[in-house]
C-alpha cells in the first residue's frame, strides 16, 4: 500500500472518529433539547479540544524520539511534563493570576517549568558525549521523581480544596465547557505544528546522527534550540490546561512510524491525525466506561501506555 | 583549494591538533595516516565545521571555513563517517535523496537535476539493486557504499572519508578502494581519506600526510611514503619490505619478531 493511500485512510478514520464520538451515549436520559445542548455545548468542544491536545502531545513526542534517536524518549519520560506540572502547581498554590497576550499565569509557569526540565536534560545529553539511551532515560526518571516530590510538597501545604484540585488535575482530563480552552490551546499547537512541518527535512537528517546532519548542511544547534523551544511551549500549554496526559506522545508516533515509515514529511501529518483521534477515542472511552460518571482520560492513556512502554523497552533492548 | 595555516584544536585543556599546516590542490587524493589518537579524524571534522579550531585558519577556495554557512560548506565538502546509518529504517533511496538537502530551501521543488544526481550516485556505487531496502537490513559493505553514494549525491568538489574500509572484508575493501580511485580520476573529486592501511595509502593516493601526537610529521608524495625509519617513528613498530608480485612496488609488513 502506498504512503499516500495510508494517509487517506488515516484521514477517513479520523473523520469517522470525530463524527461518531459526540453521539456515542449509553444513557438516554433527558429531553431531546437537553441532548442537543449536551452535544453542542459540551461534547463537540470537548472533542475538538481533545483532538488538538492529542495532536500536540503526539507531535512533541515524535520530535523527542527523532532528536534523541530513541523511541522511549518523550516529553513525559524525560521529565518535561513533570517540569510543566510543577510550574502549573506552583502558580495554582500561589494563587497568581494574570494574563499577558492571552496567556494565563498557569500556562506561562508551566512553560517555564517545561523549559527548565528540557534544558536540564539537554545539557546533560550534550556534556556527556556518547551518552547511552539508558542514561538519558534514567536522568528523565530522576527529574520526574524530583519534580513530583516537589508537587507533593506543594499539595501538602495547600488547603483541602486546592489539594483536591491539584490531584484531579494531575490525573489529566479534558473536561471543558464551551470553546474558551480550545481558543487558548489552538495557537500553541498550531505554531508547534507549523515549525515542525517547516523543519521536517532537518528532522529526517537528525535521525541519521548529528555529524551526518551537520555535514549535509543542517545547523544542528539552531534546529535543536528551535524544536526544544516550541515543544516546551506546546507541552507547557497542554499540561496547564489538561494536566499531564501521559504516553500519547510515545504510543502514537511509534505506531505511525511502524505504519508510515521514518520520513517526517509523511510522518508529521500522520502523527497529527492519529494523535488527535487517539486521544478522542480514549476520552470517549473514559466517558462511557463507568457512565454516567467519567474517568479522567489520563487514567486510560496511562493504563494503555504502561504495557506499551514495557513492550517497546524489550524490543529496543533486543535490538541494541 | 584547501589551505590550512597553523591550525590547533583543543577540547578543554587537551590539545588534539597542534599547528598543522598543509595545502591541498584541486583533484588531489590525500591519505591521512598515523597511530590511534594522532588527530586524523579531528582534522577531518575541522574541515566540515563540526570541530571548531582554536587558532590558525583553514580556507576552502580562499574563504575561511568558519565564514561559510552550514549549507554553503555542505555544497563544497561532503563527509563519509566511519560508521553510521546501520540503525536507520530509511530506504537506501530515501537516505541518498536526503543528501540533496544543501541544494534546496524549504519550499523548493525536486528538480530533474536532483533526480539525475541521485541516480548517478546509485549507479557509480552500484547500490541500484538494493535501492528499496531499508538501511538497517544492509551488510557492512553495502552500508558503506550507500554512505559514499549519499556523499556523491551531495555533489561536492571535495569528499572526506574516515576509514571507509575499516569494517569490510578483503573483497569489499578492494571494491571501495577502486570506487574511491574512480571518483578521483574519472569524476575529478578532491579526496581526503583517513586510513590505517599504509600500503593502500602509498599505492593509491597521490599524497600522504602523516600525523603523530596531533602534529604533522610528514607530508609528501605517496610513492615516497614507505620508509623504514619514518614508519618506525610513526607507529613505534619495525617494518619489513617486500615487492608486490604484480606491480613490483614495495609493500610494508609489520615485523613480528
Amino acid at each position: 500500500m502506498s504512503i499516500r493511500l495510508k494517509l487517506i485512510l488515516l484521514t477517513l478514520f479520523t473523520a469517522l472518529v470525530m463524527l461518531a464520538s459526540p453521539w456515542l451515549d449509553f444513557s438516554e436520559a433527558g429531553s431531546a433539547e437537553i441532548q442537543q445542548m449536551i452535544i453542542y455545548e459540551l461534547r463537540i468542544p470537548r472533542m475538538l479540544f481533545g483532538f488538538i491536545a492529542g495532536s500536540g502531545l503526539a507531535l512533541c513526542g515524535m520530535v523527542f524520539q527523532a532528536m534523541f534517536r530513541n523511541p522511549l524518549a518523550t516529553p513525559f519520560t524525560l521529565g518535561v511534563a513533570s517540569g510543566a506540572s510543577l510550574g502549573a502547581a506552583i502558580s495554582v498554590y500561589a494563587g497568581i493570576s494574570f494574563t499577558i497576550l492571552g496567556l494565563t499565569a498557569t500556562s506561562l509557569s508551566a512553560f517555564a517549568g517545561a523549559l527548565l526540565a528540557i534544558s536540564f536534560v539537554y545539557s546533560i545529553s550534550r556534556f556527556r558525549f556518547g551518552f547511552s539511551g539508558e542514561t538519558l532515560l534514567l536522568t528523565g526518571v530522576a527529574i520526574s521523581f524530583f519534580f513530583s516530590s516537589l508537587i507533593l510538597f506543594i499539595q501538602y501545604l495547600s488547603n483541602v480544596a486546592d489539594s483536591f484540585q491539584i490531584i484531579r488535575w494531575l490525573m489529566g482530563s479534558l473536561t471543558v465547557v464551551g470553546y474558551q480552552e480550545l481558543r487558548q490551546l489552538l495557537p500553541f499547537v498550531g505554531l508547534t505544528a507549523i515549525v515542525i512541518i517547516y523543519l521536517s527535512r532537518e528532522l529526517n537528517l537528525l535521525m541519521a546522527g548529528d555529524e551526518i546532519a551537520s555535514s549535509r548542511g543542517v545547523s544542528v544547534k539552531y534546529v535543536r534550540y528551535a524544536l526544544f523551544f516550541v515543544t516546551s511551549l506546546c507541552v507547557g500549554a497542554i499540561v496547564a490546561l489538561c494536566g499531564p496526559i501521559g504516553f500519547v506522545g510515545m504510543m502514537v508516533p511509534h505506531i505511525c512510524r511502524l505504519i508510515i515509515g521514518e520520513d517526517h514529511r509523511y510522518l508529521i501529518p500522520a502523527t497529527l491525525l492519529f494523535g488527535g483521534s487517539f486521544l478522542v477515542i480514549c476520552d470517549t472511552l473514559a466517558r462511557l466506561i463507568i457512565a454516567p460518571a467519567e474517568l479522567p482520560v489520563g487514567v486510560i492513556t496511562t493504563l494503555l501506555g504502561g504495557p506499551f512502554f514495557l513492550w517497546l523497552l524489550m524490543r529496543y533492548k533486543s535490538r541494541h | 583549494m584547501i589551505n590550512s595555516q597553523n591550525i590547533s584544536v583543543k577540547i578543554g585543556d587537551k590539545t588534539l591538533i597542534e599547528s598543522i599546516s598543509f595545502d591541498i590542490t584541486q583533484g588531489d587524493y590525500l591519505c591521512i595516516v598515523g597511530p590511534n589518537g594522532s588527530g586524523k579524524s579531528t582534522l577531518l571534522k575541522t574541515l566540515i565545521g563540526i570541530m571548531p579550531i582554536h587558532s590558525g585558519t583553514i580556507t576552502i577556495d580562499s574563504q575561511t571555513v568558519s565564514q561559510f554557512s552550514h549549507k554553503q560548506l555542505a555544497q563544497r565538502v561532503s563527509y563519509v563517517p566511519q560508521t553510521g546509518g546501520s540503525h536507520l529504517t530509511f530506504t537506501v533511496e530515501e537516505f541518498v535523496r536526503m543528501a540533496r538537502y544543501s541544494h534546496h530551501h524549504v519550499f523548493s521543488e525536486w528538480q530533474p537535476h536532483d533526480h539525475d544526481m541521485v541516480e548517478n550516485a546509485l549507479d557509480i556505487t552500484e547500490c541500484r539493486p538494493f535501492r528499496h531496502r531499508k538501511m538497517s537490513t544492509l551488510s557492512g559493505g553495502e552500508c558503506q557504499r550507500v554512505m559514499i553514494a549519499a556523499a556523491l549525491a551531495q555533489d561536492t568538489p571535495i569528499m572526506l572519508l574516515d576509514e571507509p574500509t575499516a569494517f569490510l572484508d578483503p573483497h569489499h575493501q578492494v571494491a571501495v578502494h577502486q570506487l574511491i580511485s574512480k571518483l578521483n580520476q574519472q569524476h575529478h573529486k578532491t579526496i581526503i581519506e583517513v586510513t590505517h592501511d599504509i600500503n593502500h595509502a602509498a599505492h593509491h593516493a597521490r599524497h600522504v600526510l602523516a600525523l603523530l601526537g596531533g602534529k604533522g610529521l610528514w607530508h609528501g608524495k605517496a610513492e615516497d611514503f614507505l620508509d623504514a625509519a619514518r614508519l618506525k617513528l610513526l607507529y613505534q613498530q619495525d617494518f619489513l619490505f617486500v615487492q608486490h608480485p604484480q606491480h613490483n612496488r614495495l609493500i610494508a609488513l609489520a615485523d613480528e619478531s
